[in-house]
């Protein structure tokens, strides 16, 4: 009777963080104005998101033990994410471009490219990530790196211009029309092989 | 009887129905072709994706610090490849150790040979591989992690495996056995309820607009936009149908009348996935918790008595 009442509450607390995590998710979509929802949810949307992620100790400072055993736990468990795939809508599709200077004036264009279709389904979502707001802090290192990797393949290039944009697709309609995809830079970095600058 | 009491007895009758053991056969099978299939598909990859900054794509470090940002207690590949320094070895060799550690893992799942040890050290290298990757990871990766911790977890080994066959363990505890299923159960309940709620949310899924995007943005655009004009009439249907049976999974499995349709439309949707947007690892995962969860027959007390009652 004991080992049963341990187990039902570990079944209590578990699936209490997941409805935590799973209801912050969808809070957040709503107070991000991504769902059909009147706008005068968003106000209430984004404290209920702040409670939830009160329930999982995001407040506390970093160094909270509370925090990171919550947080060690939620990843252990593969839950640290809601579920929320494509979900309200099918996100941007990004694409980074990569044009290549040389010393005697060519320029070529490059893109990110790896062997397996498992690896190139990882690409896209550091790709999806690179446009996400949070992300920011470690967007000029991360597009450094991937310029770095398609420079280690072109040694002889002098400068690398990386531009980041998203894709947008046409609808149904408008392909049955004819018209094709259209591609609006977000940002860009020009890097040379002794420095980078940021545009 | 106080009602608390009987309260408290009806949770407890519902957490620990008696179970056979077939159902921890199938997660664990099932589990152990998913991880060994994942090596397998990065195997070309592998070193280019995980190496240090300067080798690879982007360099292990990022993801090494957000999920030390999180929590320093979250195992990541740094943890390897320090463990392997101090033994004065390369980080290429403690990759592919770990690489070559995960697909041996996930075969001796497969045949159930060293079923605890081996669901435990797949759990800790895919976590360890998804976190240091956490720039890189995608849904399969996280499900992959939930599915293993509950195996790891669960009372192993089943009759099915060679373990059994080895030494001859006794019968584990089918209340255990049950508890263990009841927590897939409801995990998955909270998948698909969150899944379908999100997806109701947003109006792409009402006229099919979604489906649409889904299909044709690369890399999932494995069907030509023009085969898929063809159907333009169907994918607000379908759209609207995956919100509905997403969103209506926590009761429709449950109940016997409705369990075997939920079940199928569930799993063709995920076979749909995996077929038509190139999503194998996702799909097999999604795949094997719905077999595992729902799929086996029910015995006596198991989740076919929840709808009676």
């Amino acid at each position: 009777m004991v080992s049963k009442a341990i187990y039902a509450a570990w079944f209590g607390i578990h699936f209490f963080l997941l409805t935590a995590v799973c209801l912050a998710g969808i809070f957040s979509l709503i107070a991000e104005s991504s769902t059909i929802l009147p706008s005068a949810c968003e106000k209430s949307a984004r404290e209920a998101e702040l409670v939830a992620s009160w329930l999982l100790a995001k407040q506390a400072g970093a160094s909270n033990p509370i925090r990171q055993g919550i947080a060690t736990y939620l990843h252990a468990a593969g839950m640290q994410a809601g579920y929320s795939f494509f979900a309200p809508n099918v996100p941007s599709q990004y694409r980074l471009t990569l044009e290549l200077f040389y010393d005697d004036g060519r320029v070529e264009y490059e893109s990110l490219h790896v062997r397996s279709r498992a690896a190139a389904l990882r690409l896209d979502s550091l790709l999806d990530r690179l446009a996400e707001e949070r992300y920011e802090p470690v967007r000029e290192v991360l597009v450094k790196s991937l310029a770095f990797s398609v420079w280690r393949e072109h040694p002889d290039v002098k400068k690398i211009h990386a531009t980041f944009g998203s894709v947008n697709p046409p609808e149904m309609s408008e392909f049955e029309h004819g018209k094709a995809e259209t591609f609006q830079p977000m940002f860009g970095f020009d890097f040379s092989l002794r420095d980078e600058e940021k545009q | 009887m106080t009602p608390l009491r009987s309260w408290w007895t009806r949770v407890l009758k519902f957490l620990f129905p008696p179970e056979t053991d077939t159902w921890l056969a199938v997660l664990r099978a099932g589990m152990g072709l998913q991880v060994a299939v994942y090596a397998l598909f990065l195997r070309s990859d592998w070193h280019y994706l995980f190496a240090s900054s300067g080798k690879g794509l982007i360099g292990r470090e990022i993801g090494d610090a957000i999920a030390s940002f999180e929590s320093p207690l979250i195992p990541t590949l740094s943890w390897l490849v320090a463990l392997g320094r101090s033994i004065n070895m390369s980080e290429e060799a403690v990759l592919s150790i770990s690489w070559a550690c995960l697909l041996s893992s996930g075969c001796f799942l497969l045949l159930g040979l060293f079923s605890r040890p081996a669901a435990i050290i797949a759990w800790f290298l895919h976590l360890c591989v998804a976190e240091s990757g956490g720039l890189l990871a995608y849904g399969a990766d996280n499900f992959m992690t939930t599915a293993l911790f509950y195996l790891m977890l669960s009372p192993l080994p089943d009759r099915y495996s060679f373990d059994r066959w080895v030494v001859q363990t006794k019968q584990k505890n089918p209340q255990l056995l049950g508890f263990w299923r009841r927590v897939l159960q409801v995990h998955l309940c909270f998948v698909y309820f969150i899944g379908g709620l999100a997806k109701c949310l947003g109006s792409g899924w009402w006229n099919g607009s979604n489906l649409w995007h889904s299909l044709i943005r690369p890399p999932f655009n494995l069907v030509s936009p023009d085969i898929l004009v063809r159907f333009k009439y169907a994918l607000p249907v379908l759209g609207i149908s995956i919100c509905l049976i997403e969103v209506s999974y926590p009761i429709c499995i449950w109940l016997k009348k409705t369990r075997l349709v939920w079940l199928i439309c569930i799993l063709a949707m995920h076979a749909a996935i995996g077929l038509m947007m190139g999503l194998y690892l996702f799909a097999l995962v999604m795949i094997v918790m719905n077999l595992a969860a729902f799929g086996i027959s029910y015995t006596n007390g198991g989740a076919g008595d929840f709808n009676e009652q």
